[in-house]
């Protein structure tokens, strides 16, 4: 009885032990890929019209593992769509310029973005949808020891992410003052 | 005591928020002469033996569908971004109403609404920005698409503020209507982008409005005269202009003897009590200076919206 006990305390601990492993591997992960966002290692660009008040942007993000990049594609579109923007294109695309017009803005407001991009429940999610047809487009890349580029096209309210800064103080509203 | 600080922190709150709100510009939609001219919304009348075409909005609005639906679509995204518009033949429908109700009002004396020419002149649809709206549909075999341009024109500078432009994806499906939704939402952020930084730039620098001098022909004196100070009275109103512009910017466009026209002219947005300031407010300072001690020159002051003033000296 002793020695059933033992072995199941055994195997327990072996599982626990696995299962902290198997997270701090996928934490180790996502914190690389929170860093390669961080480090702008993503590119957009508009792959058509939306609604009124969405964009539907196409982000190419780099990582080593393929299902990562995918997971950390819709926090760079919405990083890309405040910080950077994107050139026009095709399928009617005009150029859009970054919701945030002073680049300083980012350093000003750190402790304002590092919340809202927070991995685990940032607010960014409110703001961003996978497009429903889309099945990501996966390259593989050998860039400074990245192995693939995935593509994820995904739908940005632009309109309710504009409000939520300009309710945030980070950017000023076209009535600000009048 | 504890209530009386609140109450009195409340007060004083609400009197600064509302001393610091500067004026608000108005917007309208409206379609171009060319969009108006190209698809026959035009009316003519004879000036004096030259035959003028200028555009029938009321025609416009009326009859096409696009129209309606393309100022719809910018005056509800507008809305959306915290900046209703102005609607143009609601404002239309408007003055219409207004006309025919004063005609028919009399006093309990049998008095009439007084109307000076200068007021029937007044009376169209205005607004401080002019949003310009044209568009073209191109057919390249069964494909169609639409090429856009929406300029934001400052009423009174005459500047463009904003603009955007472009051509929409081909489409063999599309109706027109759908490609005129998909081209105000393609571009109205840019046009937007564009408007703030127009805003931020006034909130900088100050509001850029016009402000004329002009002389009655039946005033014993001039711009040139010498007797209201140590100089000429266009050269002491220029002394104003230096002391009372932001930063002292301001072009004297046209000086003579009969009138002054200052352009460019930056003023700040706010008084020195707090109050935002527009053309008007600017000018009455000098109108108080001109028509005070020692000058006590008759003058009248008359403004056109935000952006432009004329002071007349000699009379009202």
């Amino acid at each position: 009885m002793r020695k059933l006990i033992n072995k199941s305390t055994l195997l327990a601990v072996t599982f626990i032990a696995f299962g902290l492993s198997s997270n701090a591997q996928i934490n180790a992960k996502t914190k690389k890929a929170q860093k390669d966002t961080e480090a702008w290692k993503y590119e957009i660009e508009c792959v058509g019209i939306g609604k009124p008040g969405t964009k539907v942007i196409k982000v190419w993000s780099y990582s080593k593992r393929a299902k990562v990049a995918t997971a950390q594609a819709k926090k760079n579109a919405v990083h890309g769509l405040i910080f950077q923007g994107y050139s026009g294109g095709g399928q009617g695309c005009t150029n859009q310029k970054a919701l945030v017009t002073d680049p300083s803005v980012g350093e000003q407001k750190k402790e304002f973005f590092d919340n809202f991009f927070d991995i685990n429940g940032g607010k960014y999610m409110k703001f961003v949808s996978h497009s429903s047809d889309s099945t990501p487009e996966v390259i593989g890349v050998k860039i400074k020891g990245y192995k693939f580029k995935v593509g994820v096209i995904v739908t940005v309210n632009t309109s309710a992410l504009r409000k939520d800064l300009e309710a945030a103080g980070v950017i000023r509203g076209l009535s600000s003052g009048f | 005591m504890k209530k009386t600080l609140i109450l009195c922190g409340l007060i004083i709150a609400g009197i600064t928020a509302s001393f610091g709100q500067a004026k608000k510009p108005t917007i309208m939609v409206v379609p171009s002469d060319n969009w108006c001219i190209k698809n026959g919304f035009t009316m003519e009348f004879d000036n004096e033996g030259t035959k003028v075409v200028i555009p029938d909005y009321k025609k416009a609005f009326q009859q096409s569908t696009e129209v309606k639906l393309a100022v719809s679509a910018i005056n509800g995204m507008m809305a959306d971004r915290g900046f209703p518009l102005k609607d143009l033949e609601s404002i239309m429908k408007s003055l219409e109403s207004d006309a025919a109700e004063d005609a028919m009002r009399t006093s309990k004396s049998g008095a009439e609404v007084a109307e000076n020419p200068v007021d029937i002149l007044k009376k169209k649809a205005k607004a401080d920005i002019i949003m310009e709206l044209t568009w073209t549909v191109n057919k390249t075999g069964p494909k169609k698409s639409i090429t856009w341009i929406l300029r934001g024109l400052d009423s009174y500078t005459n500047k463009q503020v904003a603009s955007a432009q472009g051509t929409g994806a081909p489409s063999m499906s599309a109706e027109v209507p759908v490609l005129i939704q998909e081209a105000v939402t393609a571009h109205i952020d840019n046009f937007n982008v564009q408007l703030q930084a127009h805003f931020d730039d006034m909130f900088v620098n100050g509001r850029e409005i016009i402000l004329r001098v002009k002389v009655w022909d039946d005033w014993d004196y001039d711009l040139e005269s010498e007797d209201f100070g140590d100089d000429e009275l266009g050269m002491i109103i220029e002394e104003w202009m230096d002391e009372n512009t932001q930063k002292g910017r301001y072009n004297t466009t046209d000086m003579t003897e009969t009138m002054a026209l200052f352009e460019q002219v930056r003023i700040p947005m706010y008084n020195a009590k707090g109050r935002a300031l527009d053309a008007r407010g600017f000018a009455k300072v000098l109108y108080k200076k001109l028509k005070g001690d020692p000058m006590n020159i008759p003058c009248k002051l008359v403004q056109k919206g935000l952006g432009r003033a004329t002071i007349y000296l000699g009379g009202k």
